[in-house]
C-alpha cells in the first residue's frame, strides 16, 4: 500500500516539472494524454487500485481523484497563461509609434466675430431678446428717414454710406431692422439684430464692412434703468468679469435722450497712459443707445403715448477685438489662416 | 471745433481744472477728443527791439542787429531780408528753446557772435502766422522784455471737441460758453458789453436788400470804408491758428475771428466791385454760374440760393462768396454781411457742388437769426480797435425771430417714468442755467420757454435729455426688465448656423466672413457672364475700389480669392474653408427688388507642396468634401442628392448639382483647371455652395426603428454602360428586389481587364431583413434568385 501511495507525490512532481517545461499548447496537449489520457500514468494507475487490498481502496482512490483534480486544474492555469503570453508576443510585434502624426482632419475653426456674435445672442436670449434679420441691402428710408433722420439731416454725414445703383443703399447700421420689426410685430417687444452693415471707411480700426448687435425693448414705462441693466448684464457676461462702465450723453436722431456707455479698458484696467487699447483714456466705447424716439416709433406704428422703450447698437467686431486681444480689423475678412487658426495650426 | 481755453474764459469763470472741465463736456455730450498745449517746446523767447541795423562788414548776405531785450542790449546776426530799424521781433536768448526742440546758443558768424536770434512764425511753431518771408514781426510799439509765449497767447490749451449734429450752437466760443455754464455748478457767464454801439442808418447811394426768397429769413449788411487791407494783429492770426483756420487779412480775419466767436458766419464784399447798387438774396436759374473764392466755375440749378447784386450772382448763399467781389489788397469800402438761410438749403448746394466751408457747416446745423445782428456789431468794434476800417451803419431786411421762438412741457410723469425721479425742481435747476425759462409752474407739469439758439429742443423728451445729460445718468439705478412676456428665441436660422459651424469645423473647415463686395473681374475669370442671372452683380454706385465695385451673387470668389491669398502668402497644406452669409440677386418680385440669399458655402484644396506619412489617404477629392455636403445636410436631417451638372466654372466632368427632393439647391464641383491656373492655385480645388434655406427649416432630430432580428447577405454584380450613373443602377436593384431589402451599399467599382470597353463592374453588398421575423436560408435565396432574374430581363449583365 505505502508503495503505492508514494508513486502519487512523485507522479506529481514529475507533471509540474513538465508543465513548467511546455511552451506551446500542443505540448500542453501531450503532458494531458501522457498523464490524464486512456493510457496516462494516472489512468494506469487508477487501474491498478483492484489490486489493493479492499480496505485501503478508498483512500487510494480519492487519494488519485484530487491529484486528478490538481492535475486538471495546473493544466487550465497553464494553458491561459500561455494563451496570455502569445497574445502580448503578438501585439509586441505590432508596436506603433504613437507620437506620429494623426490622420484625417483636424478641428477646423470659428470666425472670431462669429464666436462673438454666438455668445452676445445667448447671453441676449436669456433676457428675453429674440433675434430678428432685415436686408443688407436697404432703401433710404428705413436706413435714414424711418429713423429720424431725413434728407440732408447733417446726422447723415455721421455716416459715410455705400450707394447701390439701383437706388438703394447698404445699410449704415442695424437699426434699420428696428423698424421693421415694429411695423411686423408691434409692440411690446423685445429684440436684438446681429448683422452686417457697410461704411465707406478704410484704416486699420475701420472695415466698409463690419458687424453690429442692434438692440430694441418696446413696452410700457420703460426707464433707463432697464437700459443699463441689459447693457451691464451683456457686458458682465461676454468679458466674463465685472467692468466699470460710465455713461456719457450724445446725439442719435433715433433716440432722445442719447447716451453712450463706455466700460473700463479691458487691457490696462485705466492703469496704463501708454494703452494702444483705449489710449491711455483708460475707457473703451461699447455701445450707443437711448430711449427710443417718438417719431421711431411712429414709424413703426407705434403709439407713443403708450408704449416707450429703448435701443443700442454695439460693434461686434471691436468686441471681438477686444475680447481675443487683436488689433487689426481689416484682417478679420480676408480669411487668413494662420490670424484664423490661432497662428498656423497643423493642418495635415 | 478748436476751442481756446483762454478764449472761452473771456465769457465764462469757472473753477474747474482743465481735465475736470473735458471730463465735464465729454460727460454731458461734447466728447473732448484731445487737449493741447500749443507749440508746447517753445520757451524762454522775449519781446525784442531793433535799434541799430547793419550789414555784416565780412559777409554780404548777412545782417547784423543791435537789439533791446528789455533787460540790456543784444547782437544777433540773421539771414532774413525783412528786418527793419526799430521793428519789434521775437528774441530768443543763449538757452531758449525753438517749437522743434532745438535749444539756442551763441554762435560767431566770420567774428561777429550772435548772442541767440531772432525767430520767424516757423521757429516759434505757427508758420501760417508768418505774413512775409522772414522773422516774424510783432505789433509795432510791442515793448522790449515781454514773454512771447504769453505775448502771442500760447499759454493757452486748445480743446479738440467733437461737436455733435444737433449742437450748431456749440460751433462757437460764445456758444460754448453758455454751455459751459450751464454744465459747471459754480460757473458764471460773464457780461460782454457790446464793443460797437448801434449804428446810424444807411449812408450814400446804395438801394437797399431785397429777400425774394423765404429760405433768407434775415439779411444784415454792415458798411464801412476807409479800409486799410493789412496784417491783423499777431496775437488775432496766432488765435485763428489755434482754432484751425488760416490768417489772410484783416478784414477776412475779422469775419472768421467773429463767426468762430459767434457762430454767425460773415462775408466781406470789395462794395466798390459790387455789380449794382442793390443786394438781392434769390434762387438760382438753372444753368446760371457763378466763380466761386477758390476760382472754380459752379453751374447752378434752382435749388441753390443766391446773393446777387445787378442781376450777376456775387455768392453762394451760406456757402461761399464770389471771386469778383472778393477783398483785395485795393479794396477800401466794405459790405460786411450777416444772414440767416436755411439749413436744408444749404447742405443740399454744399453736397451738391461738394463744396464744404465753415459757414456752410454752420448753417447745416441751424445758425441762431438772434446772432446777425450782434455780429456785425462785433466785428465793426474789431475792424475799429485795429483801424483797420471806418465802421458807418447797417441795414437790417427780414427778421431776427422771438428770443424764445417755442414753449415745450415737462410733466412730472414723464420725468419718474424714463429717469426714475420726481425732481421737478431739480430739473427746471438746470434747464434754467442752460438758458431755458420757466413759463408755467404746475403741479404736475411745467412748461418752458426754449431759446432761439436750441432750435434742437422741440419736445418733451428733448428736455428730459438736457435734464439728465447734466444731472448725470449715474445717477439712475441699473436694473433687468421684468415682465418678460415670451422666452427669448435664438431662432431656427441662428440653430441652423450653429448646427451647420458645428459640423464643418468638426470636418476640418475654418470659417472665414469675406467681403459681400466683389471684383467684377473675379465673375468674368469664372466664367460667370452672359445670361447666368449671377452675371448681373448689382454696382455700387461709389466703392471705395474696382476690386470692391459690386455685390457678390455668389459666395465663390470670396472663398476663391481667401484660397488663393493664403497660398501666396506662404500657407503650405491643406485648406478648408467655409462661409455663411447672403448673396445679392435681382428679384423684382421683392419689396426691394434684391433678394438676398443667405448661403454656406466651402472650399477644399489640398495646398501646395505638404507631403504627409499618411500619403494620399489624407487629401481631399471631390467624394470628400461630398461627404462633408452629405454631413451638413444630415445635421437638419435631410438627404441631399448629387447629379451630374455644369457650372462655368466647373470641371467639365466633375460637377454636381446639390439636390434635396429633386431640387437644385446647390452645386459641388472641382474648379476647371483653367481657372485654377489662372488663380496659380497647384493643387484641385473643390467648391461647394448651397442655399441655406431649405437647411433653416430643416429638422435635425430624426429616429428610426431598431433592428430586432438578423440579416441575411447576399451579394450582385452587374456589367453596366460606363455612363449610367452608379445611383440610377441601385434605384433599379430598389426597384426590383423584393420588400425584405433593407440595405444596399455598393462596394466595388471595377473596369479594365476582363469587362468590356466602355462598360464598368458595380458589385453591390444586399441586406435582407424582416422587421416581423428572421428570414431563412432558402426565402433569401428565392428573393435574391428572383432579382437577379428581373434585373437580367431589364437588360443588365449579371456577373
Ligand atoms: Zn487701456
Amino acid at each position: 500500500m505505502s508503495d503505492f501511495l508514494d508513486k502519487v507525490p512523485e507522479l506529481k512532481n514529475d507533471f509540474i516539472e513538465r508543465l513548467k517545461k511546455a511552451k506551446t499548447p500542443e505540448e500542453l496537449q501531450s503532458i494531458r494524454v501522457g498523464f490524464l489520457g486512456k493510457k496516462g500514468k494516472v489512468t494506469q494507475l487508477l487501474k491498478s487500485i483492484g489490486g489493493l487490498p479492499e480496505t485501503m481502496r478508498p483512500e487510494a482512490g480519492q487519494r488519485l481523484n484530487v491529484l486528478r483534480r490538481e492535475m486538471e486544474a495546473l493544466l487550465e492555469e497553464r494553458k491561459t497563461s500561455l494563451e496570455a503570453e502569445t497574445f502580448l508576443k503578438k501585439e509586441r510585434q505590432e508596436k506603433i509609434d504613437v507620437t506620429l502624426p494623426s490622420r484625417g482632419r483636424p478641428w477646423g475653426g470659428c470666425h472670431p466675430v462669429e464666436q462673438v456674435t454666438h455668445e452676445a445672442v445667448e447671453i441676449f436670449a436669456s433676457l428675453g431678446f429674440t433675434v430678428a434679420f432685415g436686408p443688407e441691402m436697404e432703401n433710404d428710408y428705413y436706413n435714414f428717414e424711418a429713423l429720424n433722420i431725413p434728407p440732408h439731416h447733417p446726422a447723415r454725414d455721421m455716416q459715410d454710406t455705400f450707394y447701390v445703383e439701383n437706388g438703394l443703399l447698404l445699410r449704415t447700421h442695424t437699426s434699420p431692422v428696428e423698424v421693421r420689426a415694429l411695423r411686423r410685430w408691434g409692440a411690446p417687444i423685445r429684440i436684438i439684430v446681429p448683422g452686417k452693415v457697410y461704411r465707406r471707411d478704410n484704416d486699420p480700426t475701420h472695415s466698409p464692412m463690419f458687424h453690429q448687435l442692434e438692440g430694441l425693448l418696446v413696452d410700457e414705462n420703460v426707464s433707463v434703468a432697464e437700459l443699463k441693466g441689459c447693457l451691464e448684464a451683456f457686458v458682465g457676461r461676454i468679458f466674463g468679469r465685472t467692468l466699470d462702465v460710465r455713461y456719457r450723453a450724445s446725439y442719435f436722431p433715433f433716440t432722445e435722450p442719447s447716451l453712450e456707455m463706455d466700460v473700463e479698458c479691458v487691457a490696462c484696467g485705466g492703469e496704463n497712459q501708454d494703452c494702444r487699447i483705449c489710449k491711455g483714456t483708460g475707457w473703451l466705447e461699447i455701445a450707443g443707445s437711448g430711449m427710443s424716439h417718438p417719431n421711431v416709433l411712429v414709424a413703426g406704428g407705434v403709439d407713443p403715448s403708450k408704449y416707450n422703450g429703448f435701443a443700442w447698437g454695439m460693434g461686434l467686431d471691436r468686441i471681438a477685438m477686444l475680447k481675443y486681444g487683436l488689433d487689426d480689423l481689416r484682417i478679420f475678412f480676408e480669411g487668413d489662416l494662420p490670424f484664423l487658426t490661432g497662428g498656423g495650426q497643423s493642418l495635415r | 471745433m478748436k476751442m481756446s481755453l483762454n478764449w472761452l474764459r473771456e465769457f465764462v469763470e469757472t473753477d474747474l481744472e482743465p481735465e475736470s472741465l473735458a471730463r465735464r463736456l465729454t460727460e454731458t455730450g461734447t466728447e473732448v477728443e484731445g487737449m493741447e498745449k500749443p507749440c508746447s517746446r517753445f520757451s524762454g523767447a522775449v519781446s525784442a527791439r531793433i535799434e541799430k541795423l547793419e550789414i555784416h562788414p565780412k559777409r554780404k548776405d548777412l545782417y547784423v542787429a543791435e537789439i533791446d531785450t528789455g533787460t540790456g542790449r543784444a547782437v544777433c546776426v540773421s539771414a532774413a531780408s525783412n528786418l527793419e530799424l526799430h521793428s519789434c521781433v521775437p528774441y530768443g536768448p543763449p538757452g531758449s528753446v525753438l517749437a522743434d526742440g532745438t535749444k539756442i546758443g551763441k554762435r560767431e558768424f566770420d567774428g561777429i557772435k550772435s548772442e541767440g536770434m531772432m525767430l520767424s512764425a516757423e521757429e516759434i511753431g505757427l508758420p501760417d502766422v508768418a505774413d512775409e518771408f522772414g522773422i516774424l514781426k510783432l505789433d509795432p510799439g510791442t515793448p522790449p522784455g515781454m514773454d512771447i509765449r504769453k505775448l502771442l497767447g500760447l499759454d493757452d490749451l486748445v480743446f479738440d471737441l467733437s461737436i455733435t449734429p444737433n449742437r450748431g450752437d456749440l460751433l462757437s466760443i460764445r456758444g460754448l460758453a453758455v454751455e459751459v455754464a450751464g454744465i459747471v455748478p459754480g460757473s458764471r457767464l460773464l457780461q460782454t458789453k457790446e464793443t460797437f454801439p448801434s449804428v446810424g442808418d444807411w449812408l450814400g447811394d446804395f438801394e437797399g436788400v431785397r429777400l425774394e426768397d423765404p429760405d433768407c429769413s434775415l439779411y444784415v449788411l454792415g458798411y464801412a470804408d476807409s479800409v486799410s487791407i493789412r496784417p491783423s494783429p499777431v496775437s488775432s492770426r496766432v488765435r485763428l491758428c489755434l482754432s484751425g483756420m488760416r490768417p489772410v487779412s484783416n478784414i477776412v480775419d475779422a469775419t472768421n475771428l467773429v463767426m468762430l466767436s459767434t457762430g454767425q458766419p460773415l462775408h466781406a464784399f470789395d462794395a466798390d466791385l459790387l455789380p449794382g447798387k442793390e443786394i438781392t438774396v434769390r434762387s438760382a436759374r438753372d444753368g446760371e454760374t457763378i466763380v466761386t473764392l477758390d476760382g472754380k466755375e459752379r453751374s447752378l440749378t434752382a435749388e441753390d440760393l443766391l446773393i446777387t447784386s445787378g442781376g450777376v450772382p456775387i455768392a453762394l448763399a451760406g456757402v461761399m462768396g464770389g471771386l469778383h467781389t472778393e477783398i483785395n489788397e485795393s479794396t477800401r469800402v466794405i459790405l460786411i454781411e450777416s444772414a440767416n438761410f436755411d439749413s436744408i438749403r444749404v447742405s443740399r448746394t454744399s453736397r451738391r457742388l461738394s463744396l464744404p466751408s465753415e459757414a456752410s457747416y454752420r448753417y447745416a446745423r441751424i445758425v441762431d437769426p438772434q446772432k446777425a445782428k450782434p455780429a456785425v456789431c462785433e466785428i465793426f468794434g474789431l475792424l475799429s480797435s485795429w483801424k483797420a476800417a471806418r465802421p458807418l451803419g447797417m441795414v437790417v431786411e427780414g427778421s431776427e425771430g422771438e428770443k424764445f421762438p417755442k414753449t415745450v412741457p415737462l410733466e412730472k410723469k414723464t420725468l419718474e417714468k424714463i429717469l426714475l425721479t420726481d425732481d421737478q425742481e431739480m430739473a427746471s435747476r438746470i434747464l434754467k442755467r442752460l438758458g431755458f425759462e420757466e413759463a408755467t409752474v404746475l403741479k404736475s407739469r411745467r412748461v418752458y420757454r426754449v431759446p432761439s439758439y436750441r432750435p434742437d429742443v422741440s419736445i418733451e423728451e428733448d428736455l428730459v435729455e438736457e435734464v439728465a445729460r447734466v444731472w448725470g445718468y449715474d445717477k439712475i439705478p441699473s436694473r433687468l426688465p421684468l415682465g418678460t412676456r415670451e422666452p427669448g428665441d435664438r431662432t431656427d436660422r441662428i440653430r441652423c448656423k450653429e448646427a451647420l459651424r458645428g459640423v464643418a469645423m468638426a470636418r476640418g473647415y475654418v470659417e472665414v466672413v469675406t467681403y459681400s463686395f466683389i471684383s467684377p473681374e473675379m465673375l468674368d475669370k469664372m466664367g460667370v457672364v452672359g445670361a447666368d442671372p449671377r452675371a448681373r452683380a448689382l454696382p455700387l454706385a461709389n466703392p471705395i475700389s474696382r476690386d470692391q465695385s459690386v455685390m457678390r451673387t455668389l459666395l465663390a470668389p470670396g472663398l476663391l480669392k481667401a484660397v488663393e491669398s493664403n497660398l501666396r502668402s506662404g500657407w503650405r497644406g491643406p485648406i478648408r474653408l467655409f462661409e455663411m452669409g447672403a448673396v445679392f440677386l435681382e428679384d423684382p418680385a421683392t419689396e426691394l427688388g434684391v433678394k438676398e440669399n443667405l448661403c454656406i458655402g466651402g472650399v477644399a484644396c489640398p495646398g501646395r507642396d505638404y507631403p504627409s506619412p499618411w500619403g494620399k489617404e489624407a487629401v481631399d477629392d471631390f467624394f470628400s468634401v461630398k461627404g462633408d455636403v452629405e454631413a451638413l445636410a444630415a445635421s437638419r436631417g435631410l438627404d441631399v442628392r448629387m447629379v451630374s451638372h455644369e457650372e462655368p466654372f466647373g470641371h467639365a466632368g466633375q460637377t454636381a448639382a446639390i439636390l434635396l427632393e429633386g431640387d437644385a439647391i446647390g452645386y459641388l464641383c472641382r474648379i476647371k483647371p483653367s481657372l485654377q491656373e489662372k488663380l496659380s492655385i497647384p493643387e484641385p480645388v473643390y467648391l461647394f455652395e448651397i442655399d441655406m434655406e431649405p437647411f433653416i427649416k430643416g429638422e435635425p432630430a430624426r429616429f428610426g426603428e431598431p433592428f430586432r432580428f438578423p440579416a441575411v447577405f447576399r451579394d450582385i454584380s452587374l456589367l453596366v454602360e460606363k455612363e449610367i450613373p452608379s445611383e440610377a443602377v441601385a434605384w433599379d436593384i430598389r426597384k426590383e428586389a423584393a420588400e425584405t431589402l433593407s440595405e444596399l451599399r455598393l462596394f466595388d467599382v471595377y473596369e479594365g481587364e476582363g469587362i468590356p470597353a466602355g462598360k464598368r463592374s458595380l458589385a453591390f453588398s444586399l441586406a435582407y431583413r424582416s422587421a416581423e421575423r428572421t428570414l431563412r436560408d432558402d426565402e433569401v435565396d428565392e428573393a435574391h434568385e428572383r432579382l437577379r432574374e428581373n434585373l437580367s430581363r431589364k437588360g443588365y449583365i449579371l456577373r
